[in-house]
C-alpha cells in the first residue's frame, strides 16, 4: 500500500531525472563544435523499474502499485551512440540533441503538472471534501 | 551525481560565450582579409579558436561538460601573393602578401557560430522553462 504522497515522491524523482539530464544535453549542445567530443545522455537504472513515464505513471494511475522506493530516479551515463561522427570526430547533431531537449522539458513539465495536481487532491481530501 | 538548473544554464553560457568568440575571431578575420601591415612585422594572419571540454559541474558530475575556449591560434599556412610593385609592402619582386583569409571560409564560419549560438539559447531557454514549471507547482 502506497501512501497519498508515495506517488508525489516518485514525480519529484522523475523531475529530478530530468533536469541531470538537461544538464547533460545542454553539455552537448554547449559542445557542437568541440573537435573529438561525444554526446552523452543519461537513463534510468533499469532497477528503477524500466521507462520513467512507465514508473511515474504507473504510480499515479494504480494508487496501490507501490515498489519504488523514493531515491529510485538512479540515473547512468552512456555514450551516444547513435550518432554519426563529423570528420574532426564530434558526434553531436544539433537537431538531435534539441529534439531531446524539448521532449525532456514536455517530459519534466509534465510531472510538475502531475505533483500539482496530485497536490490539489490531497489538499481536498485533507479539506474534507470541501474544496481545501 | 546532483545538478541544479544554475549548472545546466552555466553550460549553456559557455557554449554561448565560446561561439561569440568564435563569431568574433571570424569578423577579425574578415575585417583584417586585406591587412598587410599586422602587428610584429608582415601580413594578417589568420586566426582559429581551439574549443575543448570542461568540467562546469561542482559536484563533479563527470558527465555534464562545458565547452571553454582553450586558445586562439595563428593560422600557419602561407600568405596569398599578389603582384604589386607600386605598392610599399611589395617585396623585391614586386610580390605583396596578403593575410591567408577566405572571406568564404570566415562567412561560413560565422554562420556556424550563429547557429550553434540559436542553438544554445533555445537550450538555455528550456531550463529556464523548466524551473518556472517547478516554481509554478502549488499555485
Amino acid at each position: 500500500m502506497s501512501s497519498d504522497f508515495s506517488s508525489v515522491d516518485k514525480l519529484a524523482n522523475a523531475m529530478t531525472f530530468h533536469r541531470e539530464r538537461h544538464a547533460v544535453l545542454a553539455g552537448n549542445v554547449a559542445n557542437l563544435d568541440t573537435p573529438g567530443y561525444r554526446p552523452y545522455d543519461i537513463t534510468q537504472h533499469e532497477a528503477a523499474g524500466g521507462g520513467l513515464e512507465m514508473t511515474t505513471t504507473e504510480g499515479v494511475a494504480h494508487m496501490t502499485a507501490g515498489g519504488g522506493e523514493p531515491g529510485a530516479a538512479y540515473a547512468k551515463e552512456f555514450d551516444d551512440g547513435g550518432a554519426q561522427g563529423g570528420p574532426d570526430g564530434n558526434a553531436v547533431s544539433m537537431e538531435r540533441e534539441l529534439a531531446k531537449i524539448d521532449a525532456n522539458r514536455t517530459r519534466y513539465a509534465t510531472a510538475a503538472e502531475l505533483v500539482s495536481r496530485r497536490m490539489a487532491m490531497i489538499k481536498y481530501a485533507a479539506g474534507d471534501g470541501s474544496g481545501g | 551525481m546532483s545538478t541544479d538548473f544554475f549548472t545546466a544554464m552555466e553550460v549553456s553560457a559557455s557554449g554561448l560565450s565560446a561561439q561569440r568568440t568564435r563569431m568574433n575571431v571570424a569578423a577579425s578575420n574578415l575585417a583584417n582579409a586585406e591587412t598587410t601591415q599586422a602587428a610584429g612585422g608582415g601580413p594578417y594572419k589568420r586566426r582559429d579558436v581551439v574549443l575543448a571540454t570542461t568540467d562546469l559541474d561542482p559536484n563533479g558530475d563527470a558527465n555534464v561538460k562545458g565547452v571553454k575556449v582553450s586558445q586562439i591560434q595563428q593560422d600557419a599556412s602561407p600568405p596569398r601573393l599578389e603582384y604589386d610593385p607600386g605598392h610599399p609592402q611589395a617585396n623585391a619582386q614586386g610580390y605583396v602578401a596578403y593575410p591567408n583569409i577566405n572571406p568564404v571560409e570566415e562567412m561560413v564560419d560565422m554562420i556556424t557560430a550563429s547557429r550553434a549560438y540559436e542553438a544554445g539559447i533555445t537550450t538555455m531557454s528550456s531550463a529556464v522553462n523548466m524551473a518556472e514549471k517547478a516554481l509554478s507547482i502549488g499555485k
